[in-house]
């Protein structure tokens, strides 16, 4: 273990969560923020975050990964199944899918007019945009079937 | 401290916003933006600003085929640990539950943790690299 490592341990120890969670904090102030989404087919998913939100392919492990950038996200495209161990199934059976509500929210400006591009281009909607407090939103499909989010605040 | 234009949204859909709030600041270590129960609070942690919307929320609303919003699924934040068994291990004496126990990857160690509302949280420690 290098000292940074067992410092941070023997803080963890003499403070608990507190003192630990604080200096988590303050590393990831640089890191870029991670999300991971399970996928049906990472080929056809990085193609759809580049080609139509506009994210670049930092990395891509054939079939079994791949990690995109936009901004300060990195979102990480995990399979189905596959070697990566966001793949295997959990002790009880289940299974790793795509779906859900949990998603990535992403800022835009005029969100009128990136419904009607995306929708052009072929994208699927779940709903239509919708006005909360904090501004606009709506909730487009992946070709998965992840749900990604476009808000315009205001 | 907070400058919101450097970070960006992840929206997790909960059962309850405070109880979520006590989760993500007690155990994982956020800081509280906005926090109006029943319906919304956002929490902070490095520049990931994570949004909790409750049924009551604009967010909770049904969609047009009837479908209501609800937690759980698999996509997750991901936040990267230094030492996974020593996390684990506090995290499992705070009562937090796992979905699985610690696996390993090519990429490194993982392991997956519940949110009280049954959504996912992932804790990663990457592998170490040859020099």
């Amino acid at each position: 273990m290098n000292r940074t490592a067992a410092a941070g341990l023997a803080l963890l120890l003499a403070f608990g969560a507190g003192a630990a969670a604080a200096q988590d904090v303050t590393k990831a102030y640089a890191a870029p923020v991670r999300v991971r989404y399970v996928v049906d087919d990472v080929g056809a998913s990085a193609a759809f975050y580049t080609s139509k939100l506009g994210f670049k392919l930092d990395v891509q492990s054939g079939p079994y990964f791949a990690a995109l950038s936009r901004g300060a996200f990195q979102l990480l495209l995990s399979p189905t199944k596959g070697p990566g161990g966001a793949s295997q199934p959990m002790p009880n059976g289940d299974r790793p899918a795509p779906g859900g509500w949990t998603r990535i929210v992403l800022n835009v400006s005029d969100l009128q007019g990136e419904v009607d591009r995306l929708k052009k281009a072929g994208v699927h909607f779940r709903n239509d945009i919708v006005s909360g407090l904090g501004g606009k939103e709506i909730l487009l499909d992946d070709p998965s079937g992840n749900p990604v989010e476009l808000f315009q605040p205001g | 401290m907070t400058d919101l234009s450097e970070m960006v949204s992840v929206r997790y859909m909960v059962d309850d916003v405070e109880q979520a709030v006590d989760f993500y600041t007690k155990v994982l270590g956020f800081e509280v933006l906005t926090n109006f129960p029943p319906a919304f609070a956002d929490v902070a942690r490095g520049r990931l600003r994570l949004l909790l919307s409750g049924p009551l929320s604009s967010a909770g609303r049904p969609m047009p085929d009837g479908v209501k919003p609800g937690p759980g699924g698999w996509n997750r934040i991901h936040l990267i640990v230094d030492d996974i068994e020593a996390e684990t291990a506090r995290l499992r004496a705070a009562g937090a539950a796992f979905r699985n126990d610690i696996l390993e990857g090519p990429g490194g160690k993982q392991v997956l943790i519940q949110d009280p509302s049954g959504n996912v949280v992932e804790l990663f420690q990457p592998a170490q690299r040859p020099a």
